[in-house]
């Protein structure tokens, strides 16, 4: 068994940007195993994801079938299976997401594998693999070794940065026949998020509302604002979890991690379930009514006021300085 | 319809790291004196589905903990919320199983009462964040497993419509039953235990399991803790001045333009 091997992700086609961001993560710890760092992609089409898929990659394993949209965790689990099989790989690593949290314990149960979710940070000490995660709604960090004949984690890719190395990986073809268990039917899928903009997982700029915006009448100053500055709209646990905006919005450990040039949280009062997704941000904006929210323990820049006053203005000012150059 | 909800006792999630210790081995956070322990906040949602579903069509409601004694506490809560049964599972070996130990011990326990038609369980718990121990539930229990699912379209004789969330929005989805469930927070509000059922609650005895009960051996785990470390956050976000709201938020935009951030 020898190898790192990392489960890269489709975007609209092409390679997601978060497989960048995760093939550093495998990169460092298959130069500390010593070991090469192998690829796999499963997709209805990889033709363009593979040929965007280098990172130094020796290998690059390829399932493709019209089962895997929409999406099934049957169907995910048996092409990882099926590339873990042929590749023996010492270690799996994958993109923490939406996804892979709800597939890839379910494959660690099926081949008994050691598993850590939403890991920060991986490293080898005296031939232990350790993995940092936050725990505790992101306050507390703990400390992991994994064991046993399978070793995976999922990766907080928004913790690394993304992998620029190139290379000519030999690809290998597989073919998995679709799963005949029919006990889970998808009826439909439906995208809740329609709104336009970047997808917050790859957006330069988020605007982020929470419980401070005082209900889902005023959601309106978070959408202009995220409008005029080109980013994406993020939300907090209990804006999502009172439905003001789909969960697909929500930035935190139960939602999306994020990385960011620029986060800016309005009306977030900055539980460290929400700070612990936030970590990755380069820099953060905290505009609250409060002084006292732990939101600008982690800030970068705070304006304690009243946001209806303060983000038009701020968002009025940013036309006007990006017009004049 | 016979079903079984895990809840898992922890300590409060609202509590600022600055109020939370670990103990001295560094393994286990400490709440402190006097600020009790909770149900799991999934867990809340998962046991409120489970008593909507029983309220409109019937059956049982069993509620299992794995923990140590204290999580008596919690079991009553479930009681005292509506749930038929309560089973704790509190052998001292138990506390330090990762998750496929602890879905291995929780398995055991539920076969030992017959499979139900659905179990349902929150998508994680607060404390180790994992959301991992309902699959691998489901797994050895031979269920298929959806989450995290935010909404219980409608139950059929052997089925049940969900909605589970994804990446950009949500699938519907039909299962099978049996079941597992992954309850995520956006499908209900969970219910304040009535005084009566409190009452009620408290007056049940509830014994626990160990692992001679369930003829289980030793479980050698796949991932062990290592360590705890509490982050401190000690920095402080430069306040921007102004007259106003409206002055303040041009002199933010003024500064992030200076930096090349917007």
């Amino acid at each position: 068994m020898a190898g790192v091997l990392i489960f890269g992700e489709l975007s609209d086609g092409a390679l997601a940007p978060a497989t960048l961001r995760l093939a550093s993560a495998g990169a460092q710890i298959a130069q500390a195993l010593g070991e090469p760092l192998i690829g796999a992609l499963v997709g209805n089409e990889v033709g363009r994801a593979a040929d965007e898929f280098r990172c130094g990659l020796t290998t690059l394993y390829c399932v493709q079938g019209a089962h895997y949209r929409p999406y099934t965790a049957e169907a995910c689990m048996a092409a990882a299976q099926a590339v873990i099989e042929a590749s023996a790989p010492s270690l799996v690593l994958f993109a923490h997401g939406a996804e892979t949290r709800d597939w890839v314990p379910r494959l660690a149960a099926r081949i008994d594998a050691g598993l850590v979710m939403d890991c920060a940070g991986l490293t080898v000490e005296e031939h232990a693999l350790v993995a940092t995660k936050p725990v505790n709604g992101g306050g507390v960090s703990a400390e992991y070794v994994i064991r046993g004949a399978h070793r995976m984690a999922t990766v907080q890719a928004s913790a690394f940065e993304p992998s620029a190395v190139e290379g000519t990986p030999e690809r290998i073809a597989l073919t998995v026949t679709p799963s005949a268990d029919t006990r889970v039917t998808v009826l439909a899928e439906e995208s809740a998020g329609a709104t336009s903009g970047p997808r917050l997982k790859d957006a330069k700029i988020i605007v982020s509302g929470g419980r401070g915006i005082g209900g889902p009448d005023n959601w309106h100053f978070i959408e202009e604002a995220s409008a005029a500055l080109g980013a994406a709209v993020g939300c907090s646990r209990p804006v999502a979890d009172s439905g003001w905006v789909p969960s697909s919005h929500q930035v935190g450990l139960s939602g999306t991690s994020v990385s960011p040039d620029l986060y800016i949280a309005v009306g977030i009062s900055g539980a460290a379930q929400h700070l612990a997704g936030i970590s990755a941000a380069r820099k953060v904006v905290a505009i609250n009514n409060s002084a006292e929210a732990d939101i600008f323990s982690r800030a970068d820049y705070g304006v304690v006021g009243d946001y209806r006053e303060v983000l038009p203005a701020f968002v009025e000012r940013v036309k006007q300085l990006r017009g004049s150059n | 319809m016979n079903i079984v909800v895990t809840v898992k006792q922890v300590i409060d999630p609202n509590l600022p790291p600055s109020y939370i210790d670990l103990d001295p081995a560094g393994k286990r956070i400490v709440s402190p004196f006097g600020v009790p322990p909770v149900m799991n906040g999934y867990d809340a949602n998962a046991l409120e589905a489970a008593l909507k579903l029983k309220e409109q069509h019937g059956g049982k409601v069993t509620a299992v903990c794995l923990g140590d004694d204290t999580s008596r506490a919690t079991l009553k809560r479930a009681l005292a919320m509506g749930a038929d049964a309560a089973v704790l599972l509190n052998d001292p070996a138990w506390l330090e199983l990762d998750s496929a130990g602890t879905a291995h011990v929780i398995a055991t326990a539920i076969r030992k009462f017959g499979t139900p038609d659905l179990v349902l369980c929150g998508r994680q718990a607060s404390d180790t964040d994992g959301g991992q121990v309902l699959y691998w539930l489901a797994e050895e229990l031979g269920l298929p497993a959806v989450g995290p699912v935010s909404k219980i379209e409608s139950v059929e004789d052997d089925s049940l419509t969900l909605q589970r969330l994804i990446e950009d929005g949500y699938q519907r989805v039909r299962v099978a039953l049996p079941a597992l469930l992954g309850i995520s927070s956006e499908i209900n509000e969970p219910r304040m235990p009535s005084l009566k059922g409190t009452m009620a609650a408290g007056r049940v005895l509830i014994s626990g399991w160990k692992a001679a009960d369930l003829a289980l051996e030793p479980i050698e785990p796949k991932v062990e803790l290592r360590r705890l470390a509490i982050q401190v956050r000690t920095s402080s976000a430069e306040l921007i001045e102004g007259e106003g709201g409206a002055a303040r938020g041009a002199a933010l935009a003024e500064k992030l333009h200076a930096e090349g951030l917007i």
